[in-house]
């Protein structure tokens, strides 16, 4: 392994200065908060999770990576793919705690896949593929990769049994090994009754608080869309609720009535805050999860996003590094928004740009500078026709205005449709003018 | 709460020393030390996970005796972690040593735990950091007798890698321009909690190095050997609480 090169290297001089492990308020896509490694400066690479389509490439989900360093020949362009070898709806991905390892699933086919972009963040490799999450939890659809010290808590969306969405969390360590499980909440906690589901989870450790959302089951997003809409018995499979779980005990605490979908999670980090923020998908609102005088946590619903009556679909935020602005994507509309949160209590919009037929994930770099778009939901609910644009789009945020920097097209490429994102840096810029002899 | 010379000395280094920083475009910024803002659950109210078993190696004890890893991982609750003899960095090895202290203090103090506690530092230079460095360097931790807080190196660093690799833990070094190896050593600090068995049950970053949880976590391991000698807070609900998580 390279680091073990550079270690040898290392050990032969005298004298060594530390750099430690890196706490900080935030994270530049919003991953685990205590993370090494985060990057405050340019990004090199923009690695995005793609799902396989039919007849499109090889078909397969891939790990692309395109080069976003602004001095590169190659900046903007797709400079390595890697195919999985099958195609398993392709979703989202996170970070081990060394940011070493990218843990990448399949909501289909609940297969989680390990790449090394330590080693070479230009060209990920696909060192394990885990598929033993069924038989070891029950659970299905591997949601979201948070990093733990030494292990990754896996929120899920189902569980192979009837493929609704009661499901729950898994942990593994990084050797990727099964650990525990802990099932969403279904019981009555504090009179409000939980629903078992499972979407995203978020760790805020000065709090020791764990907080997690809810979404659907296989059964739904695996259905076309505009077939579950227009079924009132799938429309009444979405999650209500937001649970709050003792991190340390991995207990649940407190259930809050958060109805409509909440999605994605986000923690102000900076010391002194005491909230998170999320999205509901179907009521388009976007939710405060407050402490209150007496220690407990209330949610509270503080926005609306867009016009809630026409059902734009928030489907992912990012929120700044001091948790005083957030961007929110609308699926239905195609329209990226950045709400003002300087009083969490009274998100003000401050901005809106139509940036695609279809958008879904959004990421900023963490100096806010820079912003990506990717334009993927799921297979079965992406737009068709020729509103089924694929795309990740590069934008330039000056505070005021997103000016376009670059765009790739997933399908002129036939690469598929691009979902979740993670920024990587070169090593050998860290290691200035040292990269031959890291070889 | 009795506090060690040690402690202080690491105090110390802690204010005087500088932070060292990444170049380029990785940049990690500056560190931040651990908050707590919550009431540890108390011990035995819940389980810790079982994370990994550790793989057997051997090393060098600060006398220069060949020493099996197992033996320092097994039969006492063990608190592992890696350091080198220079570090600087605020918020790197001193900043671990002045979590240890704090701990070896909350631990010494606990009658239930007399015995059944050591500490485990292993070097991640074993070229300069030799059995006298590691000697002379433990001398300030080990002054209590009664209490085995053990300083390991290794011969040689490819008998370190495989330890480094099991236990996660990376490391790099900074070269310069000319590409070759600077005194910049980057580690993402972490310690092990490890029951007498030898299973790793917890790992701490640096946002998780929160002593008074820590404490509660090796009474939380105490507790499950031990049913008859609890200590004193909490009720425990192991056993429910191993179904819940059903390892």
């Amino acid at each position: 392994m390279r680091i073990h090169r550079r270690l040898i290297l290392g050990l032969g001089i005298a004298v060594i200065m530390s750099v430690a492990a890196i706490g900080s308020y935030a994270d530049e896509t919003c991953n685990s908060p205590y993370m090494s490694g985060l990057i405050k400066g340019q990004e090199d690479f923009v690695h995005v999770w793609t799902l396989g389509v039919p007849g499109m490439g090889d078909g397969s989900d891939k790990l692309v990576t395109i080069d976003v360093t602004p001095a590169s020949k190659t900046y903007g362009k797709v400079i390595h793919k890697i195919s999985v070898g099958g195609r398993g709806e392709a979703h989202h991905m996170g970070f081990t705690d060394d940011r070493k390892y990218l843990w990448a699933g399949g909501l289909d086919d609940s297969k989680i896949y390990v790449f090394d972009v330590g080693t070479s963040p230009s060209h990920p490799k696909l060192v394990k593929t885990i598929d033993d999450l069924p038989a070891k939890t029950g659970y299905a659809g591997p949601h979201t990769y948070y990093a733990l010290p030494g292990r990754m808590l896996i929120g899920n969306l189902s569980n192979v049994a009837d493929k609704g969405g009661v499901t729950g969390m898994a942990v593994y360590n990084n050797k990727g090994d099964f650990v525990a499980k802990y099932d969403m909440p279904a019981s009555t906690i504090k009179q409000i009754k939980g629903d078992g589901y499972g979407y995203d989870i978020a760790v805020n450790p000065a709090k020791n608080a764990l907080l997690t959302s809810s979404f659907t089951g296989w059964n739904n997003y695996m259905r076309d869309l505009g077939e579950v809409v227009k079924d009132p018995e799938a429309m009444k499979h979405f999650g209500n609720t937001m649970v709050m779980w003792n991190l340390k005990t991995m207990e649940p605490e407190q259930i809050l009535a958060v109805p409509g979908a909440p999605l994605e999670i986000r923690w102000a980090l900076p010391e002194g805050q005491n909230w998170a923020i999320t999205a509901a998908a179907l009521t388009s609102q976007l939710w405060l999860i407050k402490r209150d005088a007496h220690g407990s946590w209330a949610a509270k619903d503080v926005a609306a996003i867009g016009d809630p009556a026409k059902i734009p679909l928030p489907v992912d935020i990012s929120i700044t590094s001091d948790a005083k602005g957030l961007w929110v994507n609308t699926f239905m509309d195609g329209t990226t928004h950045y709400f003002d949160l300087t009083d969490p209590e009274h998100p003000r919009q401050t901005y809106a740009k139509h940036t695609g037929a279809q958008v879904n994930m959004v990421s900023q770099s963490w100096d806010g500078r820079r912003v990506y778009i990717t334009s993927s939901l799921l297979s079965k609910w992406d737009k068709t026709g020729k509103d089924n644009e694929q795309f990740l789009r590069a934008f330039h945020w000056d505070g005021h205005e997103l000016n376009s920097a670059f765009e790739v097209d997933f399908t002129q490429e036939r690469l598929g449709r691009p979902h979740h994102m993670k920024f990587t840096a070169n090593p050998q810029r860290v290691a200035s003018l040292t990269g031959a002899s890291l070889r | 709460m009795r506090r060690t010379g040690v402690a202080a000395g690491a105090v110390a280094t802690v204010l005087f020393a500088a932070a060292g920083v990444a170049s380029g475009s990785e940049d990690p910024g500056r560190a931040t030390a651990p908050r707590l803002e919550f009431r540890p659950p108390p011990p035995g109210s819940y389980h810790l996970q079982k994370i990994q078993s550790i793989a057997d190696a051997v090393l060098l004890d600060s006398t220069g005796l060949s020493v099996r890893l197992s033996a320092l991982t097994q039969g006492k609750i063990t608190l592992l972690t890696f350091f080198y003899t220079y570090c600087v960095d605020p918020l790197g090895c001193p900043f671990a040593r002045t979590t240890l202290a704090d701990l070896h203090d909350r631990v010494a103090g606990d009658r239930a735990l007399a015995g059944r506690v050591r500490f485990v530092s292993v070097s991640l230079d074993p070229t300069h950091d030799t059995p006298a460095a590691i000697a002379s360097y433990g001398q300030a931790f080990t002054a209590d007798p009664k209490f085995e807080w053990r300083f390991v190196t290794a011969r040689r660093v490819p008998e370190l890698l495989p330890v480094l690799d099991d236990f996660g833990q990376d490391v790099s070094v900074d070269l310069d321009q000319e590409g070759r190896a600077t005194r910049t050593l980057h580690h993402m600090l972490k310690m092990f909690l490890i029951d007498a068995r030898g299973e790793v049950r917890e790992i701490y970053s640096l946002a998780f190095l929160q002593p008074q949880v820590m404490f509660n976590d090796i009474k939380t391991l105490a507790l499950e050997t031990s049913p008859s000698s609890r200590p004193d807070s909490g009720t425990p609900r192991s056993s429910a609480l191993a179904d819940r998580s059903r390892q």
